[in-house]
């Protein structure tokens, strides 16, 4: 089971089911997944994710909830395709290239709240 | 109760330096942490915690030797990088040791430019990190939050303004030592520079042995010194870098074959009449160095030789690079910190 993947838009669509739950119905805003069109996300993980927004969801000093979807890796590697497209839009030539982006760590979201609980297993485990 | 002592370039845009420092700095001796008797990943902790906002630490041994990008072996060395914010070290990404080099024959032979270790009898060689003790293979960086230290702890940034400031190591020497520093913005010159690096494993900018001297690792053409032109920058008074490098050169390291072809090197080389190894400088490195106009028709004019003495004295003219240079006291740029253990 843990190796299935959840569609992307289900995964968007089970967080603000589960920001609902409560006895006060929550809003929730998704950050981070904007430029993703096409993905398939960790099924076992996306359970998780829905029990935390459950909880958080739940708690009285909470009115609104917010995910932040950011790197584990605050450096990633990414193939860049430098397209030429002719009139019709095929594609003539191409170069690809590498770049490196670095990227703020979960520090940077959390700067005014003390009470994280950190769920992540090690990296490199699931 | 000890006090560990450490020397902060607090964030700022602070008009009477000139340039927008984009995180805290500090800078710490080992020696300083040692006194300490605690252990330098102790000691950034610490430091980190002092520190309302992101910061960058860097650990400094003045009793190792290091290089420079472009090859010239200087004394002081970083051992230890951290990034920080708001008290908090990424546990993952937020600190990084760098590896000690042993001697050996073989390393002398890969890396000519290490002959000047005889220069330095029984001073251990710090650069870069050891890529096999990374978590996983990110650049020589290490980040918390919004405060990034990277190329083993020669930039810094804030990730969220997107703010950089380059600290070239001659700089932050003089920093640790009280001496002379120039700021500025990096300009086109030092841009170029930064690309002529020699092949060293485990670099301060790359892990293996990738670009030689004579080449350059940027290669880009005129957009190489487009890319690092208006980033601030914190380095030694020219005539200190200079006298570094009249050092290298007197030992007899070649431009282009035993060190790098950069601006400053040739610059320097061409003033005193030392010789540079024309043949083995690439096509791809003699285009990045014309864009900032150092090519092999000015490389090659005849000169009157000038002396150690004069170079050094006119080190703010011979010696190219950073744009809006205004100089300093490191200690007019530094505020002393002291933290009770």
């Amino acid at each position: 089971m843990k190796l299935m993947h959840t569609k992307l838009p289900e995964f968007i669509k089970k967080m603000k089911e589960a920001a609902i739950k409560g006895k006060i119905p929550k809003d929730i805003e998704i950050k981070g997944l904007e430029n993703l069109t096409s993905a398939k996300m960790q099924s076992l993980r996306t359970g998780r994710i829905e029990h935390a927004v459950s909880e958080i969801a739940v708690k009285k000093n909470v009115e609104k909830l917010e995910i932040n979807v950011i790197p584990r890796v605050p450096e990633t590697m990414h193939t860049v395709i430098v397209k030429g497209l002719d009139k019709d839009g095929k594609c003539m030539s191409a170069v690809l290239e590498v770049i490196n982006i670095l990227h703020p760590t979960e520090e940077a979201y959390l700067l005014d709240c003390d009470d994280v609980d950190d769920r992540r297993p090690k990296i490199g485990l699931h | 109760m000890n006090i560990l002592k450490f020397k902060l370039i607090p964030q700022s845009k602070d008009e009477k330096i000139g340039i927008t420092i984009p995180l805290n700095i500090a800078f710490v001796e080992l020696a300083d942490i040692k006194a300490c008797d605690i252990t330098a990943r102790e000691a950034v902790k610490l430091i980190a915690d002092s520190i309302d906002g992101p910061v960058g630490i860097n650990v400094i041994d003045m009793d190792c030797v290091t290089t420079t990008s472009d090859g010239i072996m200087t004394e002081g060395t970083v051992v230890l990088m951290a990034a920080g914010d708001r008290g908090k070290i990424n546990p993952d990404f937020g600190i990084l040791e760098m590896e000690e080099i042993p001697y050996s024959e073989e390393l002398i032979r890969e890396e000519p430019h290490l002959k000047q270790w005889v220069m330095y009898p029984g001073k251990r060689l710090f650069r870069g990190p050891n890529p096999k003790k990374k978590l996983i293979p990110v650049h020589n960086v290490v980040i918390t939050g919004r405060a990034g230290n990277n190329n083993s702890a020669t930039e810094m940034m804030n990730i969220v303004t997107m703010e950089e400031i380059l600290l070239p190591i001659l700089g932050q020497l003089e920093i640790i030592k009280g001496g002379n520093v120039v700021v500025g913005n990096t300009g086109e010159v030092i841009s170029v520079g930064i690309g002529m690096t020699i092949a060293e494993k485990f670099g301060r900018i790359f892990p293996t042995r990738q670009y030689k001297a004579g080449d350059t690792a940027h290669s880009s053409g005129e957009y190489a010194q487009t890319l690092k032109r208006n980033i601030p920058i914190i380095a030694a008074d020219k005539a200190i870098i200079a006298k570094q490098t009249i050092k290298a050169l007197q030992f007899g390291m070649i431009p282009g074959k035993d060190i790098g072809c950069s601006p400053l090197i040739l610059s320097i080389a061409k003033a005193m009449g030392f010789k540079i190894d024309f043949d083995n400088i690439t096509d791809r490195a003699y285009e990045e160095l014309s864009s900032v106009g150092i090519t092999k028709e000015w490389l090659q004019e005849e000169i009157i030789a000038l002396t150690a003495d004069e170079v050094i004295a006119q080190a703010d003219t011979i010696v190219p690079g950073i744009n809006n240079p205004r100089k300093f006291r490191a200690s007019e740029i530094t505020v002393l910190k002291e933290i009770e253990i």
